[in-house]
């Protein structure tokens, strides 16, 4: 049950001493019924307070960080279901997964990808995450020294996969500061397990199969003192991770099952098809993604992926009408016309950027429509191409009068000609067409 | 309490029927009854049929990708060889021909079209989807002639736009096939055309909703949202918008990472490119996802028969 601020604030100490970060009791009341703060900051409220305030304030999924410096990063904390909803804000970390029976050489040059490898789309820099080091080998020596080869190699965040405490320990001793995800802690050893992760203040991977084990399990960590908690349902196949994982998400953000209320884990590398465990981790709820190491097309289109599903679905479907610039256009660079229907728009701007010719994109508002349905329409018509040409004064920008515009709008050509005054070239229905189309017909 | 995920959703997701056998009054080996679908993707009791996978081809492939002829080498230059290869080496469920035959500059051969779509029939027995022009003025033509071709056969003809319907759906209504039809990535507009459509006649039963798929990296999270929207909205009850949705992502072969990706792996790009979307596609609501390269096909339907078996639909597994 949720509480309203006003029933929160009179658990709180009221002393408006400020140091929950906000001014007043009241407001950090009002944030706590949000769910956009943790009782924890408030260091005044007596044993009891905290027990009712923390389970109904608390974001319905917990934060958790991995990892510590420039790599590291928060997962949970997600409010929504369906991304439309809202958005979804922490995505999930993948970590390539190596083993202590490997070669040190091996283990290095693995570390060394997620170290480097990178992928720059639409302005972003796409990488994974960090290395899942499993005790393959079920000692502690091996264990420890292929975490000091990763640690040699790279600062970066880290999952240790043992069930044995003592190999952790001996892990831990290499790299017990740096917020390592410690996986697993099961009903037979959680008490050691969370003994260990305490010691260390490590985020801590639980395991259990059915959603009431977990729930109890994680009951019975944080009353160990290890809240920073996250969940292994292990799935016996894909169908069993979405049911498991949707299920997780609703009963946690409804706070039907509050124990729940923790990210989740998924180690890709049980199933058979590894791709579509990412691809389905990605957007049904993991926040870990153990894989083995992904191939450069495998990457390519699992951080693609994961970029599309965790940005703003509110940005909008229309871009804005206006000039656009490829490259650095000169005064003899060619117009193109488009619509405002941003994936026409970013496809042909992405064929535009391979051309390497610098140009003008003109993007005249057709409501979001495409070109073929516009041009059917009747929206996409020459008093609109001619209003754009005065708006965003092209006549300035270039020293022509040649407009190119879509194949599929050639029929508007001779009357847009007429009403602008321009010189109209009908380019290729295809965008994929548009370079040979420029050296063809522009250059010549 | 227990850890029980029904959502308490009423509607339900139609069906439609691709396909006609002998029995059925067609010639195909199979047919399948699209959607139904009664909660989100893959968490249905029933078994619900899995989403298929349908393997696009073309009657004149310059107009098609360039990968597709490097993989298939001549084979694209047959339609039906083509067709059966779809069937019996890439195991795809369906076959989703383009009739890019068309678009050449003042086409006129009409019966080509008619021959293309029998050719077809006769070379495979799978259901089939068929896109007709990209050229408004000879719609008309084009639709009646492959909706004669098809005829009992059960087709489904693409793709009818808001601005855009009257021609194919006269063929689907006059020869009894389905129809795709194709808004721009708008719950709004997905509606209004479904209710355009009705207002002609064409029976619910009769149209799949193609929301329009952008390309992984190129408007994929917008598809992929309109897809959750749509099927949210048809579980609540919306029966404007309760048909089974149909996937694209046409431009997956020829996007830059695709392109620009070293020969040695282009394949590979490519096959990714299109798995990533499909599969989400499929965990979006989407129940027939459309593929160019011939590896995605088994990729894919392998996906699907993990996510289908092992689920327990109160969430215990
Ligand atoms: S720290 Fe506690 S007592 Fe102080 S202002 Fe914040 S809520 Fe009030």
């Amino acid at each position: 049950m949720a509480l309203k601020a006003l029933d929160i604030y009179k658990l709180l100490p009221k002393k408006n001493c400020k140091e929950c970060g906000d001014p007043t009791c009241l407001t950090f009341a009002m944030k706590l019924a949000g769910g956009k703060a943790d009782v924890d900051l408030c260091p005044h409220l007596d044993e009891q307070a905290k027990a009712v305030l923390g389970a109904s304030t608390r974001p319905p999924i917990r934060l958790v960080k991995i990892g510590i410096g420039e790599r590291s990063f928060a997962i949970g904390e997600e409010f929504v279901l369906y991304r439309h909803e809202k958005t979804f804000y922490h995505p999930p970390g993948i970590f390539f997964k190596v083993s202590d029976t490997q070669t040190m050489e091996e283990v290095s040059a693995v570390t060394k990808r997620v170290r480097d490898e990178s992928f720059i789309r639409v302005g972003s820099d796409l990488r994974c995450n960090g290395i899942a080091l499993e005790n393959s080998s079920g000692t502690k020596e091996m264990f420890a020294a292929a975490v000091a080869t990763v640690e040699k190699a790279a600062d970066l965040p880290l999952v240790l996969i043992s069930e044995k405490t003592e190999s952790l320990f001996a892990a831990l001793v290499h790299c017990g500061t740096y917020r390592p995800l410690l996986h697993a802690a099961t009903k037979e050893n959680f008490k050691e397990m969370c003994a260990l992760a305490k010691h260390h203040d490590c985020p801590l991977v639980i395991k259990a199969r059915g959603l009431e084990q977990l729930a109890q399990l994680a009951k019975e960590c944080a009353l160990e003192g290890v809240q920073d908690l996250v969940m292994d349902s292990s799935p016996q196949s894909l169908g069993e991770f979405i049911t498991a994982s949707t299920a997780i998400r609703q009963l946690a953000i409804t706070r039907a099952m509050p124990d729940l209320g923790y990210p989740v884990f998924l180690d890709a590398t049980g199933s058979d098809i590894q791709d579509a465990a990412i691809a389905l981790g990605i957007v049904k709820y993991a926040s870990v993604i153990v894989t083995a190491p992904l191939s450069e097309a495998s990457a390519k289109a699992a951080l693609t992926l994961r970029q599309n599903i965790y940005t703003d679905p509110q940005k909008p479907i229309q871009m804005n009408p206006g000039l656009y610039r490829v490259g650095t256009p000169g005064k003899d660079a060619p117009v193109l016309m488009t619509v405002n229907f941003s994936l026409t728009f970013f496809t042909l701007q992405g064929y535009l950027e391979s051309t390497r010719i610098p140009c003008f994109m003109l993007v005249v508002d057709t409501e979001g429509l495409s070109v073929l349905t516009s041009v059917a329409a009747g929206k996409l018509n020459e008093t609109l191409v001619r209003d754009a040409l005065i708006r965003f004064g092209v006549e300035n920008e270039v020293a022509h009068k040649k407009l190119i515009i879509p194949g599929y709008a050639a029929p508007l050509s001779g009357r847009i000609e007429e009403m602008t005054g321009w010189k109209v070239l009908v380019g290729p229905r295809d965008a994929a067409e548009i370079g040979e189309y420029l050296e063809q017909e522009w250059k010549k | 309490m227990g850890s029980d995920i029904r959502f308490g959703w009423t509607g339900a997701i139609g069906s439609v029927i691709l396909g006609a056998t002998r029995s059925e009054g067609g010639t195909r080996k199979i047919s399948y009854r699209v959607g139904g679908g009664t909660t989100l993707p893959f968490l249905d009791h029933a078994p619900a049929s899995s989403p298929l996978v349908a393997l696009e081809i073309c009657d004149e492939p310059q107009y098609w990708p360039q990968i597709v002829r490097n993989y298939c080498g001549d084979l694209v230059d047959d339609v039906s060889a083509w067709a059966t290869t779809a069937e019996t080496v890439y195991g795809a469920d369906l076959i989703r021909l383009y009739l890019t035959s068309t678009r050449q500059r003042n086409f006129s051969d009409i019966p080509l079209v008619g021959k293309a779509v029998e050719e077809v029939l006769s070379a495979t027995g799978l259901p089939l989807i068929i896109e007709g022009s990209n050229e408004p003025g000879i719609d008309s033509e084009v639709f009646q002639k492959c909706g004669e071709a098809g005829e009992g056969e059960r087709l489904l003809l693409g793709t009818a736009e808001a601005g855009r319907y009257r021609s194919i759906a006269a063929a689907a209504l006059a020869y009894n096939h389905s129809i795709i039809a194709q808004s721009p990535i708008d719950i709004n507009l997905a509606k209004q055309l479904n209710i355009l459509l009705r207002e002609i006649g064409i029976q619910q039963d009769h149209i799949m909703i193609d929301p329009y798929t952008g390309t992984l990296g190129y408007g994929f999270e917008y598809s992929y949202s309109a897809m959750e929207r749509i099927r949210f909205s048809a579980l609540k009850g919306d029966a404007d918008l309760a048909m089974p949705m149909i996937c694209s992502a046409i431009d997956s072969l020829t996007i830059k990472e695709v392109r620009e990706a070293d020969t040695a792996y282009q394949d590979e790009m490519a096959v990714a490119w299109e798995f990533y979307a499909g599969l989400a596609a499929a965990v979006a609501g989407a129940e027939i996802i459309c593929v160019r390269h011939p590896k995605t096909v088994g990729r894919l339907k392998k996906a699907f028969t993990s996510l289908k078996t092992g689920s327990d639909p109160t969430g215990r597994i």
